[in-house]
C-alpha cells in the first residue's frame, strides 16, 4: 500500500513539474487563433471550428482556437505571443499593437472602415432626435450607460463624441455611467428604462431590431455617429519567421479571399455578419489611437 | 461585574438590518420595466436550449470546469493545511515557545486573499502567457490563503488545557500537538475542505476567460447576448453537478461520523484527495487541456516610480474606498443576517427545504446575471450591487448554518419546545444559540471574500475600487493596478484584524471555545 502511494504522489509531483519547467517548441507549429467575442458570441465561438478547419487547409499548419473572454487577457495573451492572429475591436487592436510593435493589421470586414455607433433612448424619457453632434448635451443630468469598458462601439467612441459636445462622465445622473457589460445588455437595460438613454454598436442594434430583441415602440436611435474604423485582425510580428517567409501575406490572403461561393466560407462571413473580407492598414486606427490615449485607454 | 454585551445569537441576526435601507433605496427606484425579459430569463429556466451543439458545448465545458475545479482544489487544501499549521499560534508556542512568527506569516496571507482570482488570473497571464497554468494557479493562490485562515484560526481557537497537560508531562512538541488537537481538528477540517470543493467548481467557472475553455465561456457568452435559453444549459448541468457533489460530501460526512478512528479518517480522506488529483490530470489531458503544455515567461510590466505618483493622484481614494466599503458591508449585512433570519421566522421542516433550494439557486446565478436581472427593475445604485452581492453569498452562509444545525444534536429545540416555549423562541435558543459562534467567525472570513468580489460588481454603479481595478486593467494602466491591489490587501488587514479584535472583544476566548466543535464551513 506504501510504496504504491509513494509511487502515486511521484507520479503527480512528475507530471506537476513536466507542466511547471517543460518548454518544447511543439507549440510554436500551431497558429493559436483568438477572438473577442462580441457580436452572436456564442456561436462566433462553437462554429470557430469552420474557421480554423478552412485556415488549415489553405495554409497547411494546425490551428488551435482559444476562446478569451476578457478584453484585457485578450491583449494581454497577443503581448505574451500567446495567440498569433487576434480577431480585435478597435481600441484593443490599437492596445495589443502598441504592446507588440510590428504586429501586422491583416484585414477587416467591408464595413469596419465605417462603423457607426448609435445611442439609444427609452421613448418614455422624451429625449428628442439629436441633429448635431452638439446635441448629444440634451443627455446631461440623464441615466446613461455605456457597454463594455474596452468596447470601442460602445464606449470609446461614444465617451469621445460626448467630451466633444462638452459632456463629462459626472454629468450624467449618479455623477457616473453605467457599464452594462455587452451591447445586448445595453439595449435591455435602456429598453427597461432602467437607464434612459446608452451607446451601443450599429450592428448589433440594427439586428435586435431585425429579431425582435429591441422593440421600436420602447426604444429609439437618437443619434448616429459619425464614422470610425473598428474591429481588425491583428498577426504576430514573427509569423514569417516561425511558418516560413511569405507566410503572413499567405494568411492575409486567404482571409481576403474568402467568398460566398463555397458553402463554409459563406458560413463564416455569414458569421462575421459580412460580404467579405477588404485589406486593412495601421493608419486606419491612428484616430483610435489618438482618442484612447486623451480618454486614459491608452498608456 | 456582570457587563451588558450582545450575545453571538443577536450579533448574527443584527446584520439583517442591512436589508432595510437596501431595500428601501431598491423600492424607491422601482420600475417594472424589465418584467417581458424576467418572464423570458424564468421561461427559459424551464425550457433550456437541447440544440446539439450547446448541449455539446456545454458538456465539453462541463467536464475542463470539474477537472480544473478537482485538480486545483486538492493542491490548495493541502498546501492550505500546511500553511495553517505554519501561522498558528498554538504551534509556534508548542514548538519554539514565541507566536510572533504565527502572526507575521497570518498578516502575509492575508495579501493572495485580498485579491480576486480574476486579478491574479491577469497577473498571471502577464507572465505565463494563456496557459491551463494561469487558471490552475489564481484560484490555488487565494484559495490557499484562506484554507491556511480557517485552520489556523480552528487551531488556536482549541481548548489548550489537554495541550499543556502533556506539554508539562514532558513529552515533545511534534507528539503532544497530534494528540491534543488532531482528534478535535480531523472531522472539522475534513467538512471544511469538502466545501472548498464547491467554492472550487465555482471559481474554476468564472476562470473560463483564459482561453482554457469550461463551463463558464458558455455562461458568459450567452449571458453577453441575453441569450437565456442557452444560458439555462449549462447552468442546469452546473446545478447537477453541485446537488451530486453535495450529496456525496454529506454522505461521505455520515459515513465518516460512523468510525470514531480520526486518523483513519484523514487517511480515507487524504488517499481520496490523492486519487481525486490523479484522476483530474489524465481527465484535463482527455478533455484536449495539456498541463505540459510550453509556458513561456514573459516580464511583467512593471510601473514606475513617477507612474504610481502620478496614479496615487489622480485616483478620487477616498470615494473609491468609502463606497466600496459601504457595498461590503451591506452586501456582508444581507448575506450575514437573512439565513438565521428567515429559518427563525419558518423554522419547520418545509421551511427550511424551501430555503435551502432557494440557497442553492442564489449560489448558482453567477452575481453579474443577478445584478443584471436586479437592474431591469431598478435605476442603478450602490444598492443594487449590495443586494447582487448579498443575495449570492447569501446562499453560501445559508448553506454552511444549515449544515451546521444538521451535525448537533437536536435535544436543546426539543426541550424547550416541550417546555412551551413558541416555534420562534425555541430555533433561536434550542438550535441557533449553539452555532452563532462558529457562524459568526464565519460571516468574518465571508466578508472578506465579499470585500473581493466587489470587482464582480464594480460595474453596475460604475464606482469604487472594484470598478476601478477592471478599468485601469482594461487601460493597461499597471501603476493604478498596483495601488488599487494594495488598498484592497490593506483593507483585508484591517477588516482581518478588527473581526479579531471583536471577537475576543465580544465572545471572550472562553467562549470561543464551542465554535471548533461545530463549524462546518
Amino acid at each position: 500500500m506504501f510504496p504504491q502511494k509513494c509511487r502515486a504522489l511521484g507520479v503527480t509531483a512528475l507530471i506537476t513539474s513536466i507542466g511547471l519547467v517543460a518548454c518544447s517548441n511543439e507549440a510554436r507549429q500551431t497558429l493559436n487563433v483568438g477572438a473577442i467575442p462580441d457580436q452572436n458570441p456564442e456561436k462566433l465561438n462553437r462554429l470557430y471550428k469552420l474557421l480554423s478547419s478552412e485556415l488549415n487547409r489553405e495554409l497547411n499548419v494546425p490551428i488551435r482556437y482559444k476562446p478569451v473572454t476578457n478584453y484585457a487577457a485578450a491583449v494581454s495573451a497577443f503581448r505574451t505571443g500567446s495567440l498569433d492572429l487576434v480577431w480585435f475591436g478597435g481600441l484593443t487592436g490599437v492596445q495589443a499593437r502598441l504592446q507588440k510593435p510590428g504586429a501586422q493589421v491583416l484585414a477587416q470586414r467591408d464595413f469596419d472602415a465605417n462603423f457607426h455607433s448609435v445611442f439609444i433612448a427609452n421613448k418614455a424619457s422624451r429625449l428628442g432626435q439629436i441633429k448635431n453632434i452638439n446635441g448629444l448635451k440634451i443627455l446631461q443630468g440623464k441615466r446613461f450607460t455605456f457597454g463594455s469598458e474596452s468596447s470601442t462601439s460602445g464606449r470609446l467612441m461614444p465617451q469621445y463624441f460626448l467630451y466633444q459636445a462638452g459632456v463629462e462622465l459626472n454629468d450624467f445622473a449618479g455623477q457616473h455611467p453605467g457599464f452594462s457589460g455587452s451591447h445586448d445588455a445595453t439595449i435591455a437595460l435602456v429598453q427597461s428604462n432602467s437607464f434612459e438613454a446608452g451607446a451601443l454598436n450599429e450592428k448589433v442594434w440594427i439586428s435586435a431590431i431585425k429579431n425582435g430583441r429591441a422593440d421600436p415602440k420602447k426604444v429609439k436611435v437618437i443619434w448616429r455617429s459619425p464614422p470610425y474604423a473598428d474591429y481588425h485582425w491583428l498577426a504576430q510580428p514573427n509569423l514569417d519567421h516561425r511558418f516560413g517567409s511569405g507566410f503572413t501575406l499567405r494568411l492575409q490572403n486567404a482571409l481576403l479571399n474568402l467568398n460566398n461561393q463555397s458553402s463554409s466560407q459563406r458560413k463564416i462571413l455569414a458569421l462575421f455578419g459580412a460580404s467579405r473580407f477588404i485589406p486593412a492598414s495601421i493608419d486606419q486606427y491612428s484616430k483610435i489611437e489618438k482618442v484612447g490615449r486623451e480618454l486614459g485607454k491608452i498608456q | 461585574m456582570n457587563r451588558l454585551s450582545p450575545t453571538p445569537t443577536i450579533l448574527s441576526l443584527l446584520p439583517a438590518l442591512a436589508l432595510i435601507p437596501v431595500i428601501g433605496v431598491v423600492v424607491t427606484n422601482v420600475h417594472d420595466g424589465g418584467r417581458l425579459l424576467l418572464v423570458e430569463f424564468v421561461g427559459a429556466a424551464l425550457q433550456p436550449s437541447l440544440d446539439p451543439v450547446v448541449v455539446q458545448s456545454a458538456w465539453h465545458g462541463l467536464q475542463i470546469t470539474v477537472a480544473t475545479a478537482l485538480f486545483s482544489w486538492a493542491i490548495s487544501s493541502f498546501l492550505g493545511i500546511l500553511l495553517g499549521l505554519a501561522s498558528a499560534s498554538v504551534v509556534w508556542q508548542t514548538c519554539v515557545g514565541q507566536s510572533w512568527p504565527a502572526i507575521v506569516i497570518r498578516r502575509f496571507l492575508a495579501i493572495p486573499r485580498a485579491i480576486h482570482e480574476l486579478l491574479w488570473g491577469l497577473l498571471l497571464l502577464q507572465i505565463l502567457g494563456l496557459s491551463p497554468w494561469v487558471a490552475i494557479l489564481a484560484i490555488i493562490i487565494p484559495y490557499t490563503a484562506l484554507v491556511a485562515r480557517v485552520v489556523s484560526d480552528q487551531l488556536d481557537t482549541q481548548d489548550r488545557r489537554a495541550l499543556i497537560a502533556l506539554q508539562q508531562s514532558g513529552s515533545k512538541p511534534f507528539p503532544v500537538l497530534i494528540t491534543a488537537l488532531g482528534p478535535k481538528m480531523g472531522p472539522v477540517l475534513i467538512s471544511y475542505i469538502g466545501y472548498r470543493l464547491e467554492c472550487a467548481l465555482r471559481g474554476a467557472t468564472l476562470l473560463g476567460v483564459f482561453g482554457m475553455g469550461g463551463l463558464g465561456i458558455d455562461i458568459q457568452l450567452a449571458f453577453r447576448s441575453l441569450d437565456f435559453q442557452e444560458l439555462w444549459t449549462p447552468l442546469w448541468m452546473l446545478a447537477g453537478v453541485m446537488f451530486s457533489l453535495e450529496q456525496i460530501l454529506s454522505w461521505f460526512r455520515s459515513h465518516l461520523r460512523s468510525s470514531k478512528n480520526a486518523i483513519k479518517q484523514m487517511i480515507i480522506t487524504v488517499a481520496l484527495m490523492i486519487i481525486l488529483t490523479l484522476i483530474s490530470v489524465p481527465w484535463l489531458n482527455a478533455v484536449d487541456i495539456d498541463l505540459s503544455e510550453s509556458v513561456s515567461w514573459n516580464a511583467f510590466p512593471w510601473p514606475t516610480v513617477a507612474e504610481l505618483k502620478i496614479a496615487f493622484n489622480t485616483l478620487p481614494w477616498i470615494q473609491l474606498v468609502s463606497s466600496t466599503i459601504m457595498v461590503t458591508l451591506l452586501a456582508a449585512g444581507i448575506a450575514i443576517g437573512i439565513p438565521p433570519m428567515g429559518m427563525m421566522l419558518w423554522p419547520s421542516r418545509v421551511g427550511i427545504g424551501v430555503q435551502s433550494y432557494i440557497w442553492a439557486l442564489l449560489r448558482l446565478i453567477p452575481t453579474p446575471i443577478s445584478a443584471l436581472l436586479l437592474l431591469l427593475f431598478s435605476q442603478t445604485s450602490l444598492a443594487v450591487a449590495a443586494l447582487a452581492l448579498g443575495a449570492h453569498n447569501l446562499g453560501v452562509m445559508g448553506r454552511l448554518l444549515k449544515e451546521g444545525l444538521d451535525e448537533q444534536s437536536n435535544s436543546g429545540w426539543q426541550s424547550l419546545r416541550a417546555s412551551g416555549s413558541g416555534t420562534q423562541t425555541a430555533w433561536l435558543y434550542g438550535c441557533f444559540s449553539g452555532q452563532s459562534p462558529s457562524y459568526l467567525a464565519y460571516a468574518a472570513y465571508r466578508t472578506d471574500v465579499i470585500l473581493r468580489e466587489t470587482v464582480v460588481v464594480g460595474w453596475v454603479g460604475g464606482t469604487g475600487l472594484g470598478w476601478q481595478l477592471i478599468e485601469s486593467l482594461g487601460s493597461f494602466n499597471w501603476a493604478q493596478v498596483a495601488l488599487l491591489t494594495i488598498v484592497f490587501a490593506t483593507l483585508t488587514l484591517i477588516g482581518e484584524t478588527l473581526s479579531d479584535q471583536c471577537r475576543q472583544h465580544w465572545l471572550g476566548p472562553s467562549k470561543v471555545r464551542p465554535m471548533i466543535l461545530d463549524l462546518q464551513s
